[in-house]
């Protein structure tokens, strides 16, 4: 072996090195070999040999270089405070990275590789979810949309018990004045349901809630708010309205839109981690990639809803009646987030529809003057 | 003979402590006594300091921030990543800095693997909670807690194995399913004694870990009493939790019970309050909400410096003592420079959402149109996000680093010089601990 070449260069040989077997700091003076760093203790003794291709930098304060040999199970150790010596290491071996070029090299393809798993991670929600929820829904068992339901059910009756006016119970009809209103609600979806024939059974209510609106829960739980009774002129567009419901229900849209919502919750709250209180974002995004999915949904309820009337044998151009009134009253908040937008095509498409001839409204005068009053009580 | 190989030598053989080569001590006992070994001279042997620029981190965290937003938090195994080493490295213990040799790579597939195990049993919670009852609900809530627990250890025990000071790294052994017991537990019992178990929980399981972490062969252990921290933490307790329930108990004296029964019990806020015996509620109510968030608010730094100072001061390896002089001046100063550029940034970020917001309103054309709302939907979410990320941000770089460099900076060392002789042990745990405490969000730094 040659000659050390450290003792001819001006190049300061001294470093620190730690042998990986016990914390005990050798004063150890660095040689460069052909191919090798050597590293000799105080007393000449070689402590390590380190080929220079297998020379590693490990994270260390700024002013330090710290030195590992790449994959060694050992945690040897070599640190350089010399700035010297540290750039003459750096020049022989390719993998130290003294300044952190390296590491910003890596750092970039590793962000582009971030935003393109995040671009595609955007495309599996916005597109991949609908059409996973659509494909899954018809094998979920009706026994568990049912008890889904019941849960969802008992969570939305306390948020609109929340909002309520106190005093009074949330469903309308269970006062005395009410009775009547209620059987004649109760007759009217009895009708409706003998007709539909759906496999399970419906929930259907008035709740006094001042909005003109209907919703839908999975299992066959329909809420009608007081605020559309009240906006209803005849018991055919109250009927069209209650049709649509059923539409929802037998197209199961509720539970397709709670496992979409699950599967986009898994997607952004739980891979993507709850970095900032992320919660809220996945609320917003889950709302704007249902409202955007809504489109063709109610349109399939609307189609849904004229045939249940037609076959009633009620006015099915009362939905688009009742829809074209409530559309312009009840809108609060940006379009997008609406349920139902494009209310103007959905009017015209009902009436392209709608080609049957009423045989008589569904419910006949008295009936219908007692559910118009079936949230009396207050 | 310099005082530092005396030590050396008594310690060995007190300890009889087993020899990993043959030579070791002779070879420390030279490089102790040359004046040239001590490469750091700056630093005397029981001092630790921290020694890492702010304005690097300040770097670290506000790319971060910018690319956590844009990756909508995929990059946070690099960050993590990127603070951690900061961190360790920047932190000098008797001349010499620690060293962080975990990779982002290791936290993204700890993370993979955790979320495999973990979907399932999301999709089975699902389920279950669907059944009638509370009971299910609440087991599955017990369930995730004790899964927090037991990804809390693995992932201390990810992150001891990836310490390394002086080339040989810390390692922690245990059953973390027996941790995660002892864990829910003793916060079972927190609960149930209105937190006079707290200090108790806090040392039993800090004695279960420190006697399960080694760095080397130095075995830890604690030393700190839950009596001590009792009695440090009473005041805080007697200021905090006693008005709250005095106030509990006024509210429930100063209600007319008489009243109330006489009216229709069912619906309480019907009646109105003041003819249903709720009169002067309100004001109790809200005197005591107010006292206690008052209170918690003001009191946290002191509780936060108590709690570290007496965990720290339990802290042993060996015969290596810690003792932290933590005052808690220093402590309220870290938070109100938090609150100093916390102010500046909303106040800057509440400028620009405004600007943004005008702008926005003439180049959309109206909120009618859909794509002016899509437009405005997805910048204001991106607003929020932003505004988020950047407390997030100011918080990591005023108060975690804060507290961190207080911390080393009021720490005391004792026979520091026993750290000169450890031998190596231990293996690299696997990162799938800390997978799942991300994924179960009870991550730590």
């Amino acid at each position: 072996m040659n000659a050390p070449n450290f003792d001819s260069s001006n190049v300061h040989g001294r470093a620190t090195f730690f042998d990986g077997l016990t914390t005990a700091r050798h004063d150890a003076v660095v040689e460069f070999a052909p191919r090798i760093l050597r590293v000799h203790g105080a007393d000449g003794r070689v402590l390590a040999q380190w080929p220079y291709d297998e020379l590693e930098t490990r994270s260390s304060p700024d002013n330090v270089l710290r030195l590992g040999r790449a994959r060694d199970a050992v945690l040897a150790r070599l640190e350089i405070r010399d700035p010297q010596l540290a750039a003459a290491i750096d020049e022989q071996s390719a993998p130290v990275d003294r300044t952190g070029r390296i590491e910003r090299g890596l750092r970039i393809k590793v962000i582009f590789w971030s935003c393109a798993a995040t671009a595609s991670l955007i495309l599996i929600a916005v597109v991949g979810m609908p059409l996973i929820a659509t494909e899954l829904t018809p094998f979920v068992p009706y026994a568990i949309e049912r008890k889904l339901g019941a849960a969802i059910d008992a969570q939305t009756r306390v948020n609109f018990n929340e909002g309520k006016r106190s005093g009074t119970p949330l469903d309308c009809g269970s006062a005395e004045k009410e009775q009547a209103g209620r059987a004649a609600f109760e007759k009217l979806i009895r009708q409706m349901e003998t007709a539909a024939g759906l496999p399970l059974p419906i929930k259907a209510t008035i709740v006094r809630k001042p909005e003109a609106n209907a919703i839908t829960l999975p299992g066959g739980h329909i809420y009608v708010f007081e605020g559309l009774v009240r906006e209803a002129r005849t018991a055919d567009e109250l009927a069209g309205i209650i049709a649509h419901e059923f539409g929802h229900v037998a197209h199961r849209d509720g539970t397709r839109t709670i496992m979409q919502g699950a599967g986009v919750a898994l997607l952004f709250g739980m891979l993507l981690g709850d970095f900032v209180g992320g919660g809220a974002v996945v609320v917003a995004a889950k709302t704007l990639l249902r409202t955007s999915y809504s489109r063709d949904v109610e349109a399939a309820a609307d189609r849904y809803g004229v045939v249940l009337v037609s076959k009633l044998g009620g006015d099915p151009r009362a939905l688009a009646a009742i829809l074209s009134r409530i559309d312009g009253g009840t809108h609060v908040g940006p379009k997008i987030l609406a349920d139902h937008p494009e209310t103007r095509d959905r009017i015209i498409a009902i009436e392209a529809m709608a080609t049957s001839t009423p045989r008589g409204p569904l419910l006949n005068q008295a009936e219908w003057a007692a559910l118009k009053s079936i949230c009396a009580e207050e | 003979m310099p005082a530092v190989a005396a030590i050396d030598s008594e310690y060995f053989e007190a300890r009889n402590c087993p020899q990993s080569a043959p030579g070791n001590g002779r070879m420390t006992t030279s490089v102790a006594a040359d004046p040239a070994a001590q490469v750091n001279q700056s630093a005397p042997a029981d001092i630790a300091r921290f020694v890492g620029p702010s304005k690097t981190f300040w770097h670290v965290l506000s790319w971060g921030a910018v690319l956590l937003m844009f990756t909508l938090g995929i990059y946070r195994f690099w960050l993590t990543t990127d603070i951690r080493r900061y961190l360790w490295s920047n932190t000098e213990l008797a001349g010499d800095s620690f060293e962080y040799s975990g990779t982002a790579y290791e936290l993204l597939i700890g993370f993979l693997i955790a979320i495999t195990a973990l979907i399932p049993l999301y999709v089975a919670f699902f389920v279950l909670t669907l059944a009638p009852g509370n009971f299910w609900s609440s087991l599955g809530l017990l369930a995730l807690f004790f899964l927090g627990q037991y990804a809390v250890y693995r992932a201390r025990r990810y992150r001891l194995t990836r310490t390394i000071y002086r080339g040989v790294r810390f390692h922690q052994t245990g059953s973390a399913l027996l941790y995660s017991v002892y864990a829910v537990l003793w916060w079972a019992l927190i609960i149930l004694s209105a937190g006079l178990a707290y200090p108790f929980a806090q040392s039993q399981l800090e004695h279960f870990k420190m006697r399960h972490t080694f760095f080397g062969n130095l075995p830890g252990r604690f030393e700190g009493s839950g009596w001590q921290l009792l009695v440090r933490g009473l005041p805080l307790w007697a200021c905090t939790v006693v008005p709250f329930a005095i106030g509990a108990v006024a509210i429930i004296l100063s209600i007319d019970w008489n009243a109330l029964n006489s009216t229709n019990g069912a619906d309480v806020r019907a009646t109105g309050n003041d003819k249903g015996g709720l009169a002067g509620i309100d004001l109790i109510v809200a005197a005591t909400g107010l006292w206690f968030l008052c209170s918690i608010a003001l009191l946290y730094p002191v509780f936060q410096t108590i709690l570290l100072r007496w965990w720290l001061s339990g802290l042993r390896f060996g015969d290596v003592a810690v003792r932290s002089r933590l005052r808690i001046a220093r402590v309220f100063g870290v938070y109100a420079r938090f609150f100093g550029y916390a102010i500046m940034f909303t106040a800057m970020a509440g400028i620009l959402v405004v600007v943004a917001a005008f702008g926005l309103s003439k180049i959309a054309g109206g909120p009618s149109s859909m794509r002016g709302e899509i437009i405005t939907t997805v910048l204001s979410l991106g607003a929020y996000a932003a505004i988020a990320l950047g407390y997030w941000a100011i918080y990591q770089a005023t108060v975690k680093l804060g507290v961190w460099r207080c911390v080393i900076e009021s720490l005391e060392i004792s026979n520091s010089a026993v750290l000169e002789q450890v031998a190596a042990a231990g293996e690299a745990a696997s990162p799938v601990g800390e997978g799942l405490a991300d994924a179960l969000n009870v991550g730590g730094i």
